[in-house]
């Protein structure tokens, strides 16, 4: 005997009422921007929020079965889905899994350079004074493989660490030897403008494994006007040291990053023909650095913060074009940003954290042991402010180091779920915390948000990508999605998949 | 492609398996098979040690038999079927030739789909169909590289799944097995992990899933609580490593939020490694329930692309099965593939002529009373 | 809800308004004079029972103009407004919500619900699966 078949009511009744799941909003051009507590978002006609809120929205519209989808809305006619949920949450939350995973080794702080941005490198001074020992090697070490990270990076930085390679060699087969021992994986980075790279070195770095990041802020001109250096010919040795490092290590082993400066504002599209013409895939139109000399003149924040965006969104629009015309270029802020918007999976990018990747995901150690929670921070300390200084390799552990004055009050400051201005933040998930940022331009680690260099910046950008993502171009997201799954870029006439 | 016929049983009782032959064998090898003659085949007298025999005319044996059968035609040495002693039935289980094999373990099911090809039998025949199941893969080749376990809902044989599949690992261990199920009973705690425990090195689920809001998906499926059991249970899975393929039927009351559900499974159930789009079967409750199901499938070819490209740009493997490439929009005959069981598979007439035949999967055998009114042979030309 | 005063003419610099705080809390307007802060000096006082008086004082660098400030500070508010009251409806749920995500895997897992719909398995008195729920 067949069982009976019942109609669409006896499985979706009615709900008499419904409840609402956490959820932060804005407006967003003529519609609202709905995002959950998992990061997921809905486009959503203007009160909607008030909707949800007065209990008004019709529960058979479409709309309503969207909210319930996307865990904005549920009722007693079906779970509520909590674990699925929390399951969602916990995975954004993926980068807090295993504690520091980058560590940077500040092995001299001598450099040929004079960068105008630069706060700490020492142009004339002797091996003894600026390099890092050996003790303090060895303590680094140490304390890098007390991290729970079973998966560690040390990245070699200065100063320009070349100036000291007999140091880079004896952290690299002392950290190898450790990371054996304590059954950790390690990769390797070094972080070098490349102008005194002789082959050796290069070799050197592919038998080890090391792979080179360097310089490069767009063409001739502006690259040597940023980074004087005796002889002025800082981009020709950075362009020669890329090729070779190319044929020596590999492409996929060499990286380039650039530095934004009041200069490179001017002139997006020929830093970025420059990089298409070496051949790079991805750049990052990384925001000016407030540290240093610029934090001096806070006047001129402001402005630059809209010659900033300016700069990023001609960029971005350019770089669109680029792909679309069969080159594959990803802006990386983008990326990170998108990564958070449209996937399920957490970041790994420290400055886009929250907890922020302060310590957390990153600490700096410095030539003569100190250990900072960042770049920023050390660079803080050149100019006397000791802020974020955790403590120092010789004297400190790992677990003094976090318990520190510097890092307890660090770590109150670096959750935007609890800061003023950021706990209603539509832009919350997508966003991040950057006390020692804070700290640099306002004085305050908490910040000021409404004034704030870092909120403004990430606001706007979060703000220009949903535009793309309202408009919902096929072309554009499907260049977007490449850049986020590694996939093929899909150019005109491709209409499908 | 016949299934199943009857003859006349005699001299035993409860099921035999075996794989049939049409030549003498030598005795050491006669143990597995079942002597089998078609019509007007010459009988032979030295039968001692075959399983049973299979004849299409009268037969004088002491053996267990099957005789006088309606049909022979379709078997060839090498089948493996099953004898039914109370009822002469024979059913074809295995064809080695064919395409695709599936292990039929169940017609028990815990939910109740509008548009089930199989529809539920309330009788307990899990003990049933796990003896003769077990003898069959005793005889399977062991280089077959995929079965589909499929029912009913396969979960709800118990233990007798477990040794099944436990089976399964030693004889086939290279097969890789697609399990057909409706995931609810993965919701239920532990279910998960005794599975995982087996540590079948080879296995994956195939768990249907028709929308994202959940009162038209219990609907589609007729039980209640069944999205929130089957999500629950897709979660259970995929934390004890179990690998999921979700398979959407295509119907008029599955297009309208099919996005949306493509989204859904891309955000919930991000560790789904494939996505099965697929045509409606005209059979089984279909044809009851046609009037609420039928939309021509050339008119959600949007939908259809709309899905594939949402899921393909995220780099979710995705596939459209039983659609015919004249009725698809041509950017998605990369995804179509030719899936149609064999002993189900038929082309119409105006396919004949077809540019792509080759590579089409055609029309199932029932599609003949029910089919997109756009079928129609495409130029020889791509 | 709230009772406008004439001291908003386009010349001027400063305006103030009037809100009932049943319409928007104290907290609510405070949070929506913290973004203002940019472009306007803001100050919150009571104004009689169940009443707030914003006074707003533009600086230079505002882009908004005098005429609009009103609407645009109560758009604000109201916003802010409708945060708290959704705050409130879930502030509870977000708390077990939370603990799930960061609970180690399983412990605070709920039991499924709803029938299992075999029915040769529920009839069974020693059945697989008990039935947890019902429809």
């Amino acid at each position: 005997m067949a069982r009976s078949f019942y109609p669409p009511e006896a499985f979706s009744p009615r709900p008499s009422q419904f409840f609402l799941l956490p959820f932060r909003f804005t407006r967003f051009n003529d519609q609202e921007l709905l995002v959950n507590e998992a990061g997921e978002f809905l486009l959503a006609p203007k009160g909607t929020a008030r909707g949800l809120v007065d209990g008004t929205i019709d529960t058979t519209s479409a709309l309503y079965k969207d909210l319930k989808a996307k865990h904005f809305a549920y009722d007693d006619t079906s779970s509520p889905l909590l674990d699925v949920l929390a399951t969602k949450i916990r995975t954004k939350y993926d980068h807090l899994d295993g504690g520091t995973k980058l560590h940077i080794f500040v092995v001299t702080l001598r450099c040929e350079h004079s960068c105008h941005y630069c706060q700490v490198s020492r142009q004339t001074a002797s091996k003894d004074e600026f390099d890092m020992s050996r003790e303090t090697a060895d303590r680094s070490i140490s304390l890098m493989f007390d991290s729970p990270a079973s998966h560690v990076t040390l990245e070699l930085q200065g100063g320009e660490p070349l100036l000291a390679f007999e140091m880079i060699q004896y952290i690299v087969s002392g950290a190898k030897e450790q990371a054996e021992v304590r059954r950790k994986t390690l990769n390797l980075v070094v972080t070098t403008n490349l102008a005194c790279a002789t082959d050796e070195m290069l070799l050197y770095f592919r038998d080890e494994g090391v792979k080179v990041s360097t310089s490069l802020d767009g063409p001739a001109f502006l690259h040597n006007k940023n980074r004087p250096r005796p002889g002025n010919d800082s981009y020709e040795r950075a362009i020669d040291g890329i090729e070779r490092s190319r044929v020596i290590l590999g492409y996929d082993n060499v990286a380039a990053l650039m530095t934004t400066t009041s200069t490179s504002l001017d002139h997006v599209k020929e830093i970025i023909d420059e990089y298409v013409r070496r051949e790079f895939h991805t750049i990052f139109l990384r925001p000016i650095s407030p540290y240093g000399f610029a934090v001096k003149t806070k006047t001129r924040t402001g402005y630059e913060i809209e010659k900033f965006l300016d700069f990023y969104k001609q960029g971005l629009s350019y770089i669109l074009e680029i792909n679309r015309s069969g080159y594959r270029l990803s802006e990386i802020y983008a990326q990170i940003l998108l990564s958070k918007i449209l996937t399920p999976h957490g970041t790994g990018y420290v400055d886009l954290q929250s907890p922020a990747g302060e310590a957390w995901n990153v600490l700096v150690y410095n030539y003569n042991g100190d250990v900072f929670a960042s770049d920023e921070s050390r660079m803080l300390a050149e100019m006397q402010d000791w802020t974020f200084r955790l403590g120092n390799v010789h004297r400190d552990t790992r677990h003094s180091l976090f318990t520190s004055e510097a890092a307890l009050n660090m770590f109150e400051a670096s959750c935007n779920q609890s800061l003023a201005g950021c706990s209603d933040c539509a832009f919350q998930p997508y966003c991040g915390a950057d006390p020692i940022y804070h700290h640099a331009t306002q004085g305050d680690m908490y910040g000021h948000r409404p004034t704030s260099g870092f909120c403004t910046r990430n606001m706007e950008v979060i703000k220009h990508l949903f535009s793309f993502i309202e408009k919902d171009d096929p072309l554009t997201m499907g260049i977007f999605w490449s850049w986020l799954t590694g996939g093929p870029v899909p150019t005109e006439g491709l209409q499908c998949a | 492609m016949r299934l199943t016929t009857a003859g006349s049983a005699w001299n035993f009782a409860g099921e035999i398996v075996g794989r049939l032959t049409a030549d003498n064998l030598p005795q050491p090898v006669r143990g597995e098979y079942i002597r089998f003659f078609g019509q007007g085949a010459a009988q032979v007298g030295d039968l001692a040690g075959y399983r049973a025999v299979l004849s299409h005319d009268d037969f004088l044996t002491d053996l267990p038999k099957v005789d006088r059968l309606r049909e022979s035609d379709h078997f060839r040495s090498a089948d493996v079927v099953v004898l039914d002693g109370a009822t002469g039935f024979v059913r074809s289980l295995y064809r080695p030739y064919e395409q695709h094999h599936s292990l039929f373990v169940t017609e028990r099911c815990s939910s109740n789909c509008l548009m089930c090809s199989q529809p539920p039998k309330d009788k307990d025949d899990v003990e049933t169909l796990a003896t003769r199941n077990r003898e069959l893969i005793k005889l399977i080749d062991p280089a077959l590289p995929y079965l589909t376990i499929t029912g009913g809902e396969p979960t709800l044989l118990g233990d007798h799944l477990f040794r099944l599949i436990d089976q399964l690992k030693t004889s086939l261990p290279n097969t890789e097995l697609h399990i057909l199920t409706n995931g609810r009973t993965f919701a239920w705690p532990g279910y998960a992990q005794r599975l995982a425990a087996l540590n079948h090195p080879n296995l994956c689920l195939g768990v249907p899933l028709y929308s994202d809001f959940p009162g038209e998906h219990d609907y589609v499926v007729q039980a209640k609580g069944a999205f929130d059991q089957t999500v629950a249970g897709l979660h259970q899975a995929a934390r004890n490593g179990i690998r999921v393929e979700i398979r959407i039927v295509l119907h008029r009351l599955t297009i309208p939020r099919l996005v949306r559900l493509a989204e859904f499974i891309y955000r919930n159930l991000s560790f789904v490694e494939h996505v099965a789009l697929m045509g409606l079967e005209y059979v089984g409750y279909t044809p009851r329930n046609i009037g609420e199901l039928w939309i021509d499938p050339f008119d959600y070819q949007s939908e259809l692309e709309k899905t594939v490209r949402y899921l393909s740009v995220r780099n979710l493997s995705v596939s459209i099965y039983n659609h015919q490439l004249c009725i698809l929009r041509p950017s998605l005959w990369q995804y179509a593939r030719k899936s149609i069981s064999d002993w189900k598979n038929i082309y119409l007439t105006e396919c004949q002529s077809c540019g792509v035949l080759e590579e089409c999967g055609g029309l199932f055998k029932w599609g003949v009373k029910k089919h997109s009114e756009y079928i129609h042979a495409l130029p020889h030309s791509s | 809800m709230e009772q406008q005063r004439e001291s908003s003419l386009p010349h001027k610099t400063t305006a103030s308004l009037r809100i009932s705080n049943e319409v928007v809390s104290v907290d609510a307007l405070l949070k929506t004079c913290y973004w203002f802060s940019r472009d306007f000096f803001c100050d919150v006082q009571k104004d009689g029972p169940g009443f707030s008086l914003v006074s707003l004082k533009r600086k230079d660098s505002s882009p908004i103009q005098m005429e609009e400030l009103r609407d645009t500070f109560m758009n604000h508010a109201l916003d802010f407004a409708l945060r708290e009251r959704v705050t409130a409806k879930t502030a509870d749920i977000r708390d077990i919500l939370l603990a799930k995500a960061f609970s180690e895997s399983g412990v605070l897992e709920d039991r499924p619900e709803g029938v299992f719909g075999d029915p040769i398995e529920e009839a069974k008195s020693d059945g697989m699966f008990k039935i947890l729920g019902n429809s």
